[in-house]
């Protein structure tokens, strides 16, 4: 890998990528303000731009992407047939947090996670939310993901979100906003740490000046807090990550995480349940197992209690976790809180369980189930953005302002037929980030989320500094989703507030 | 460890050697093609009779395919339909270290993985064309780099006995299938009658079992038909000779843990007498037709084999029958 950042300063006569740089009209830009000034957290990494042409950005790029494909960092895609693997596409130039807004940030990140799981206790128990009218019922109870033979179990450990990803938007306003909660197999943190691992090589003065908060630090806060939810003594425990197997599109990131955390990858295969306990086959024989990073969805975990078709699945696995023998991160049943519709909840929920105003804000949002809100949204079609609430990954959306005729009646037909399918906002403008386009091989401004990762143990919550930093690669484009065109960028919080900011 | 993962490792072991003698073979079949005035038939048909591909090849491409050196060469190296081509050992090794990543450790796999990237890239197919003795010298340089990491970087343990069972193993039916073939090439060229001929099949069998300079100097310089064949079958101090692979596979088939495993069991067995078999061959002196000590050797490796994968499948081992030798 070259090192670029200091040794290969142009002169003033070559052109650098940063020439001509422009933030698009009503977004924020995560680099410079609207009269083309660098953000005073971000300075380093302009002047770091400033001093780079396009000849050595390019190299620096191709060879990042190379190392990337050598190293396997790859994802596959469930359209392919052939069951390819790709090169997560990642841009060099990264994204910056300032420390005093990532400070606020994680504060309200831990905020929102202590309700939703106050929340997920309280819905798999004794419903007082419910009955105290904190959001309607039938809207809850007839969420796709809401399990009611899951009631009255109470999980080993007492956890339920051991992994969070929450999905955060810039609006052009500045503010960073909640898009959305994952809190079942939230996945893209090993790009996180790959991500550094490159940036690393490629910028390392710059880094060392801006002073980055590091990220390697995930795979063992993860494994310490795993441990400390064993049904039995953590140090005896034996703890495995559970995989569907290379075939999924994630395969890299489970045996990433068990390769970091030393633990052991397996499939459900490998598992059996006996006398209400979990085993390994080992060449030993069998070995208890006690707690199970699974990165498998609920439907999937175990065919006599779910799907009886799921071949992917440990009979008699939720069995023991209701016996209180193993311990499934994250338990099941939290899907509930992933369904779009009851999101627009949460600030309620933040107000009912811990008396407190929500720290971060989040999109407002028409839910269809909710009559007025239906008939608002079918009058303002094409102004909004119509999401199915148990879809993710980019499908089943509808962008109302560039849809054609055909698929707005397409989506007014579907919301009259199944409301509670459907909830809607407006679009908002995603903040952007300079991003380099080969093509052009200059940078331009490209629309990003961020996608902080927060891990729940017995010891309390620890938020990963920076967390996946998703971009739409294509002009224009508002899907971030590595399925749909989307790629990835380092992002960096910085270590300590400057004086001027 | 997990079963599945000791299979995983096991067959990881076998790709990357299988992948490596292949080309190995290749490589020294060009040079005895080129050199010793054989016709091309005697040369290559050999090489995919002892592969266990001749019925494949004569059927896709034809029986006088096996005549040509240019056909062989592409069908051994790049096939994708046939299961033990270059490209399908190193795609496969590839898969498995993809599945046993987090076992083997990042170095190993990354290994495994630049192989099978530049051997499907077009740097590759070109430089097949155009420096083919480079292609086949990079893809025995990187499996070595591979193997070299192994036993470097793991530790070794569990996971390394079978990684290295999966090793020799492959060897010692390489060695076996590479002695056999010579004995081919032999029988075809005792028609020629060229003194200087056997002479230089013997040299070639040495260099086709990376055995040259190792025999050299264990003898002085003195080659005699049945001295190559004493060193390749019963030499315990050269790591590619059927005593050697065959007593390391024993040594490692014994760590291996056994409890209430029937299949480790009967495998041990089975190399264990073979073992002693071989002794008993050694001290009766150097058969003058080696097939029928080679056929037996190569199926009663398959057949522990096939012990061994039952015992961790948890199955019950298959009747030795059923193992075929071209696994």
């Amino acid at each position: 890998m070259v090192h670029i950042d200091n040794t290969q300063a142009v002169r003033t006569a070559t052109p650098t990528i940063l020439d001509g740089y422009r933030a698009i009209p009503g977004t924020y830009d995560e680099l410079v303000e609207a009269g083309g000034a660098t953000r005073p957290h971000a300075r380093m990494v302009g002047s770091l731009l400033a001093n780079m042409s396009a000849d050595s950005f390019a190299r620096c790029q191709a060879l990042a992407e190379l190392s990337l494909a050598q190293r396997g960092v790859t994802f596959s895609v469930y359209s392919d047939d052939r069951g390819t693997e790709k090169v997560m596409p990642v841009c060099l130039v990264p994204r910056v947090i300032g420390a005093t807004e990532w400070a606020r940030l994680e504060k309200g990140l831990v905020q929102r996670l202590t309700t939703l799981q106050l929340f997920l206790d309280d819905l798999y128990g004794e419903q007082k939310a419910l009955r105290d009218k904190v959001m309607p019922t039938d809207l809850l109870l007839g969420s796709k993901h809401y399990l009611p033979q899951l009631r009255g179990m109470k999980p080993p450990g007492g956890v339920r979100i051991h992994i969070a990803g929450i999905d955060l938007i810039r609006s052009p306003d500045g503010v960073l906003r909640v898009l959305e909660d994952n809190l079942r197999t939230p996945s893209g943190v090993s790009y996180v740490i790959e991500n550094r691992l490159i940036t690393k090589r490629v910028f390392p003065a710059a880094m060392d000046r801006i002073g980055v908060r590091r990220v390697d630090d995930y795979p063992t806060q993860l494994v310490e807090r795993l441990r400390s939810v064993s049904p039995e003594d953590p140090e005896k425990s034996t703890i495995v990550v559970l995989t569907p197997g290379p075939f999924n599109s994630a395969y890299f990131e489970h045996s990433f995480l068990a390769r970091s955390m030393g633990i052991e990858l397996v499939e459900a295969s490998d598992l059996f349940v006996s006398g209400d306990e979990v085993f390994v086959r080992t060449t030993l024989g069998p070995r208890r197992v006690h707690v199970i990073y699974r990165r498998t969805d609920d439907a999937y975990i175990d065919p006599e209690f779910f799907r009886p078709d799921s071949m992917l699945g440990v009979p008699g696995l939720m069995r023991a976790w209701a016996a209180g023998k193993v311990t499934l991160a994250n338990a099941p049943g939290n899907g509930v809180c992933d369904d779009k519709a009851i999101y627009p909840f949460v600030p309620d929920l933040i107000r009912y369980f811990l008396s407190e105003e929500p720290i971060i804000e989040q999109v407002d949002t028409k839910v269809c189930a909710r009559p007025e809100d239906c008939k608002y949204v079918l009058e303002h079609l094409d102004q909004l953005v119509v999401k199915a609430v148990d879809e993710a990954g980019g499908y089943g959306m509808l962008m109302g302002p560039t849809a054609s005729a055909a698929e707005l009646d397409m989506f007014r037909d579907r919301i009259i037929a199944d409301p509670r399918r459907y909830i809607a906002q407006h679009r908002i403008e995603l903040s952007t980030c300079p991003t380099w386009v080969p093509e052009e091989r200059r940078i331009e401004p490209r629309r990003i989320d961020l996608r902080p990762f927060i891990l729940t143990g017995k010891q309390g919550s620890w938020v990963l500094p920076g967390g996946l930093t998703r971009v739409a690669l294509r002009a224009g484009s508002y899907v971030v989703n590595s399925s749909q065109g989307g790629g990835s960028k380092d992002t960096w919080v910085q270590a300590q507030a400057d004086a001027a900011s | 460890m997990i079963s599945r993962v000791a299979d995983h490792c096991f067959w990881l072991g076998r790709y990357i050697e299988r992948a490596e003698s292949t080309a190995r073979l290749l490589q020294v079949t060009r040079i005895l093609a080129f050199d010793a005035e054989l016709p091309p038939l005697y040369c290559w048909r050999p090489l995919v009779i002892v592969s266990g591909q001749y019925p494949d090849l004569a059927e896709n491409l034809g029986a006088e395919a096996a005549g040509d050196g240019e056909a062989v060469q592409r069908y051994m190296t790049w096939a994708p339909d046939n299961h033990v081509s270059i490209r399908s050992s190193i795609r496969a090794g590839r898969e498995g270290a993809r599945s046993i990543r987090e076992v083997i450790g990042h170095d190993i796999w990354q290994a495994t993985n630049e192989l099978y990237l530049w051997f499907m890239s077009e740097g590759a197919a070109a430089q097949y064309l155009n420096d083919r003795d480079e292609v086949y010298r990079n893809v025995r340089r990187s499996t070595q780099l591979a193997l070299g990491l192994m036993r470097s970087t793991m530790m070794h343990d569990e996971a390394m006995d079978f990684l290295w069972l999966g090793v020799m193993i492959e060897r010692l039916g390489q060695t076996a299938r590479t002695l056999d073939m010579h004995h081919h090439i032999r029988g075809a060229a005792e028609a020629q009658q060229q003194p200087l001929l056997q002479s230089a099949l013997w040299l070639s069998l040495l260099r086709a079992c990376s055995g040259f300079e190792a025999y050299m100097r264990k003898q002085q310089g003195r080659v005699s038909g049945e001295n190559v064949l004493g060193f390749l079958l019963f030499e315990n101090r050269f790591p590619r000779s059927l005593r050697y692979c065959l007593r390391s596979a024993l040594g490692l088939v014994k760590r291996l843990p056994s409890l209430g495993n029937r299949g480790v069991a009967s495998a041990r067995k089975r190399l264990d007498t073979l073992d002693h078999w071989l002794d008993e061959q050694e001290k009766s002196g150097v058969p003058s037709s080696e097939h029928a000590l080679l056929t037996r050797i190569v199926d009663e490796t398959g057949a522990a084999c096939g012990e061994l994968q039952g015992g961790l499948e948890g199955e019950e081992p298959a009747p030795a029958a059923t193992q075929t030798q071209s696994q």
